[in-house]
């Protein structure tokens, strides 16, 4: 069976690149662009996993996560945080949000799919 | 026995102006030796009474007052006059810093003996410079007109006129009793409207001052005595001040009266700077906070399209979605080498921001530096086999552990290494040498390449600069590599210089590490 994964980025060059490299890789993409659609999608579909940009337009990605990790369905879907957000702070914001990761931009498109399969049980 | 009484008498008076004045103050014997010390001295040098009293005075504190200048002042001026006015002293003292200190210095004739004694009062004007210029005249004036006739009076109206801080002595009544010839000065008044006058009437009642009644009238009667009492008041003749006062409360021997010392200090300048520093320290750090906001906000956004040049890029190079023909793939890849080059410029800036501002974070751990160093000579095994050149590696035997961020020393390395390899001849020689000295590791990244012209060694550190010559392609460095090596060494608390013997005639960078950090973490 197909894995199936959420992204969220409100980018939209980024956000197809990350769906091509899944694409190819033979993942089921679902996109969003904000957070509230994320969230609602993650309930929906429940993906396998989610990828997350932090800086979103309307919260910041940790905040949805938050929700999510409240969310009865979507509580064990493991998060990865995409950000172009690589300095202390920002690793510091992910780092208490459990069953989570982190991958800095700009990502390496030949060891990204690898690195987000990990994740998947 | 009246004389007795007067002495006794006399040196209480003495000791409690000693003690009364904010003033540095230090009495000398005759071989120079210290006989007593203001309170005010201990606090302001840092010293205790048992390392002070009886020692010589170029023996204080670390021989920090060995001065020349002062040696001078005591051994050759002072046998030859009785006193010198503000004798300015720089100097740089063990204990507080440089320092513009004031010396001013009375010797007097014990009234029972021969013996000399010596005072010396130390006033620190480094910040006060400007004040004390316009007084100066005034002062030798004054002090020329002031003829003591009592002798156990003397020591006491010495200290008075030695030190520079306003003094005043009333009486029970708050009339004054005499006045230091600074009082006079700083004040613009005249002994004749001073000398008997009730204090708050003093110079067209400036001193009048609530504050002051209450500590006089109220809290002096209670204690006997009070320090650091501030007061801010507009006075007639020198406008808006903050005076700091200090005053002490003396029975006297003889009789019932009580005396009453007050020393007066303008901390008006000392106030305003340390407001001014406050405030500068205020928006220093406002500053910092912005710009590290800035920067991190620069990565970001710096960061975010750069995912999509490299990524794209990359996509378009492994032909994921069809192939190239042989130009659109060279093209494609050059755009994946510059897209590189920019993320490691971006990455080195905020380095070399995260160092300057103390921000950059250390990971301690016991690095195996003999591994370390081979597993970087393999890593750069590509680039010098790919520029024929020969390596030459001399890494002692017993080159020890160190403790140190693996990260940064890997970085560090690597960096040389590459500028080495970078910097040399198709075909020359470049090599690793490292061992222990001491408590530190050294090691020396060196090739025989272009070198370092002269005029140049201060400008590779300067950041962006890069040498072009035939054999160093502009694209190849960031210019920034060896400055933050530098400066990631440096916050290891090791050093690295960089030796040429000229344009042509090779490098060699020399890096200390120390064995045992000297970071805090």
């Amino acid at each position: 069976m197909r894995k199936r994964v959420l992204v969220v980025d409100d980018n939209a060059n980024n956000l197809l690149l990350e769906k091509d490299l899944l694409e190819v890789a033979g993942f089921e993409v679902f996109e969003a662009k904000n957070a509230t659609d994320g969230i609602a999608l993650a309930r929906k579909e429940k993906p396998d996993i989610i990828l997350m940009d932090v800086r979103l337009p309307d919260m910041r990605g940790t905040e949805a996560a938050r929700i999510l990790r409240q969310d009865k369905e979507a509580r064990n879907i493991p998060i990865i945080f995409v950000t172009a957000s690589v300095m202390a702070e920002g690793v510091e914001e992910i780092k208490n949000i459990p069953n989570s990761g982190f991958i800095g931009k700009p990502i390496n498109t030949r060891t990204f799919v690898k690195e987000i399969s990990q994740f998947i049980k | 026995m009246v004389k007795t009484i007067d002495i006794n008498q006399s040196h209480e008076f003495a000791e409690s102006i000693i003690n009364t004045v904010r003033e540095p103050l230090i009495a000398l014997d005759q071989d120079l030796r210290v006989v007593s010390v203001s309170r005010s001295f201990y606090q302001f040098f840092k010293v205790n009474p048992e390392e002070t009293v009886g020692q010589l005075i170029y023996d204080l504190g670390n021989k920090q007052w060995d001065i020349p200048k002062l040696r001078e002042l005591l051994e050759t001026i002072l046998p030859q006059q009785t006193a010198f006015d503000n004798y300015e002293v720089e100097h740089n003292f063990v204990t507080i810093g440089r320092r513009t200190m004031l010396l001013n210095a009375r010797q007097i004739q014990r009234v029972s003996g021969k013996e000399r004694i010596i005072l010396l009062a130390i006033e620190d004007i480094t910040e006060r410079r400007e004040i004390e210029n316009g007084l100066e005249k005034t002062r030798i004036e004054l002090e020329a007109t002031k003829i003591s006739e009592d002798a156990a009076r003397e020591y006491a109206e010495s200290i008075i006129n030695t030190v520079r801080e306003p003094l005043i002595a009333l009486d029970q009544d708050l009339r004054v009793v005499s006045v230091s010839r600074s009082f006079y000065q700083f004040f613009k008044v005249n002994p004749e409207e001073t000398v008997g006058q009730l204090i708050y009437d003093l110079g067209n009642k400036q001193w009048d001052i609530p504050k002051l009644r209450e500590l006089l009238e109220t809290i002096l009667p209670h204690q006997t005595a009070f320090d650091n009492y501030e007061v801010d008041h507009n006075f007639v003749t020198i406008g808006r001040r903050t005076m700091l006062l200090n005053a002490r409360q003396i029975q006297r021997v003889s009789g019932k009266e009580r005396i009453i010392l007050l020393a007066i200090e303008d901390i008006t300048e000392n106030k305003k700077l340390e407001r001014e520093m406050v405030e500068a320290m205020d928006i220093a750090q406002a500053a910092t906070l912005a710009k590290s906001e800035f920067l991190a906000n620069m990565s970001h956004e710096l960061r975010t399209p750069l995912n999509s040049i490299n990524g794209f890029s990359e996509v378009l190079y492994d032909e994921t979605f069809g192939p190239l023909n042989e130009k659109q793939k060279k093209y494609v890849n050059n755009v994946i080498i510059s897209g590189r080059h920019l993320l490691l410029l971006i990455n080195q800036i905020l380095d070399m921001a995260k160092v300057e501002s103390g921000k950059m974070n250390m990971a301690l751990s016991s690095l195996p530096m003999k591994n370390l160093l081979h597993e970087i000579s393999l890593l750069g095994a590509d680039m010098v086999s790919k520029k024929n050149l020969q390596m030459s590696l001399e890494i002692d035997e017993n080159l020890p552990n160190i403790e140190a961020d693996e990260l940064k020393i890997k970085e560090i390395l690597y960096n040389l290494l590459s500028n080495a390899v970078k910097f040399s001849f198709e075909g020359g020689q470049i090599g690793m040498r490292a061992k222990k000295i001491d408590s530190e590791i050294e090691i020396v990244v060196w090739d025989t390449g272009i070198g370092i012209a002269p005029e140049n060694m201060e400008k590779i550190f300067e950041g962006f600069f890069r040498v072009d010559t035939p054999y160093s392609q502009v694209t190849e460095g960031t210019g920034l590599g060896l400055p933050l090596s530098k400066k990631l060494v440096e916050l290891h608390g090791g050093e690295l210089s960089v030796v040429s013997e000229g344009l042509y005639r090779g490098t060699s960078v020399r890096v200390t590490l120390p064995i045992t950090s000297k970071t805090e973490v």
